[in-house]
């Protein structure tokens, strides 16, 4: 019970860490590379994570309610449907990038980046808080499992949110150049996740036709083990992938490289260090 | 002269890589086609599963390989429970009392274990495709 409560609740904290880590990583990026003409701060976290929390207690009351929906698959759509939300507010974030230098509007843009950043934390915490919740709500009936639970549940959230900030550091520690572009890798795997974890939860629904596995890479990196499992939690690894997820993971991927924003970045990692101080008006 | 050979040599390799090109999205189409409308003509065989006492009720399910399926998952715990198998690749969750439907296969013949995330030891079962 212990073990299982420690597994349970990192997968969930690791999803909502990683986008947590990326986003905050992003507001820094941002700010250097519009250097003087607009600075994101951080609170935006603050209030994100608290909106989140409520959010996922409501989702966590709702989820019955929303189960029996379109003829007992709604979770399935709903939590598509955040997924696909989730992916247009990174797409809106990716495009809401200025394509010249001079921007007339820093102050606008500023905010559409932050409100972007603002609802997929939101939406991750909502997602992964909400199954936690009912976890936490259902197991902590039974008296004997209260304890062992708590504490794994505080290591498996411990663990999660290290991991998170560890990132969070790690990316910053690097030289923008490389910051840039790991970020910008990130994001794209962040988007593509979206987008195949969707295409999966419509197929389970049944509104999606089946389509046969690519590959079964089970032999290399089982989806039960401890690998498979810290991948899936990041990245949405999957031992046999539909064709159906490959192709929006790849779709994914493809919009987010070719965007504004992976063209501003890995320009601006390409120049050595120089600043366009004289540009930004 | 030299680049004239050489335009030679890359037309005629484009000129390849363009027909493999047709082809193989050729072949795709036509294969997904198949898939799509071979599923569509299947029937989607009903099967009820019920998770009481942390245990699936019945742990084995067998169903025809090549068939899809609706699962009903019922559950009579009042806690919640999370239906979920890597090899069938489904997470559902199931709230305590409730009841939900997911969709498997169509399958391949073979064994695909699934278990309950909440309640991993007991909760066990598998699904045999044959």
């Amino acid at each position: 019970m212990f073990l299982s409560a420690v597994v349970l609740i990192l997968q969930e904290m690791l999803e909502a860490a990683l986008l947590v880590s990326v986003m905050l990583m992003f507001t820094h990026i941002f700010s250097q590379l519009w250097h003087g003409s607009m600075q994101l701060t951080r609170y935006w976290v603050l209030y994100s994570i608290v909106l989140g929390g409520v959010g996922a207690a409501l989702f966590a009351y709702f989820t019955l309610a929303i189960s029996v929906w379109f003829d007992y698959v709604g979770q399935e759509v709903v939590n598509a449907g955040i997924h696909i939300t989730t992916l247009s507010l990174l797409m809106l974030l990716a495009f809401a990038v200025p394509t010249t230098q001079l921007d007339a509007n820093p102050l606008q843009r500023g905010r559409v980046i932050v409100f972007c950043m603002t609802g997929v934390v939101l939406f991750s915490i909502v997602r992964e808080g909400s199954e936690i919740i009912l976890y936490l709500e259902g197991i902590t009936s039974q008296p004997e499992n209260v304890s062992p639970v708590i504490f794994g549940g505080l290591l498996g959230a411990g663990i999660g949110i290290s991991t998170g900030i560890l990132l969070f550091y790690g990316l910053a520690s690097l030289s923008s150049r490389w910051s840039f572009r790991v970020g910008l890798l990130l994001l794209c795997l962040i988007a593509g996740n979206m987008a195949a974890q969707a295409a999966l939860l419509l197929n389970q629904a049944d509104w999606l036709p089946y389509t046969p596995a690519l590959w079964d890479s089970s032999a290399l990196i089982p989806e039960g083990s401890i690998v498979g499992r810290l991948l899936y939690a990041l990245i949405g690894y999957e031992a046999t992938p539909s064709a159906a997820q490959v192709i929006c993971y790849g779709t994914g991927i493809v919009v987010l490289a070719l965007s504004p924003l992976s063209r501003r970045l890995w320009r601006f990692s390409a120049e050595d260090h120089v600043l366009p101080v004289g540009v930004m008006h | 002269m030299l680049l004239d050979q050489h335009s030679k040599y890359i037309s005629g390799s484009s000129a390849i890589l363009s027909f493999n090109i047709k082809t193989w999205s050729g072949a795709a189409l036509v294969s997904l086609l198949t898939v799509l409308v071979s599923t569509a003509n299947a029937a989607t065989a009903e099967i009820e599963l019920i998770i009481k006492d942390h245990l699936f009720f019945p742990a084995t399910l067998k169903i025809l390989a090549g068939q899809k399926v609706r699962i009903r998952i019922i559950n009579q715990d009042p806690t919640p429970e999370e239906f979920e198998s890597f090899e069938l690749n489904r997470e559902k969750l199931v709230v305590g009392n409730g009841e939900v439907v997911v969709f498997i296969g169509p399958l391949e013949a073979g064994q695909y274990p699934f278990f309950g995330e909440f309640y991993p030891r007991t909760a066990q079962g598998v699904v045999i495709a044959e």
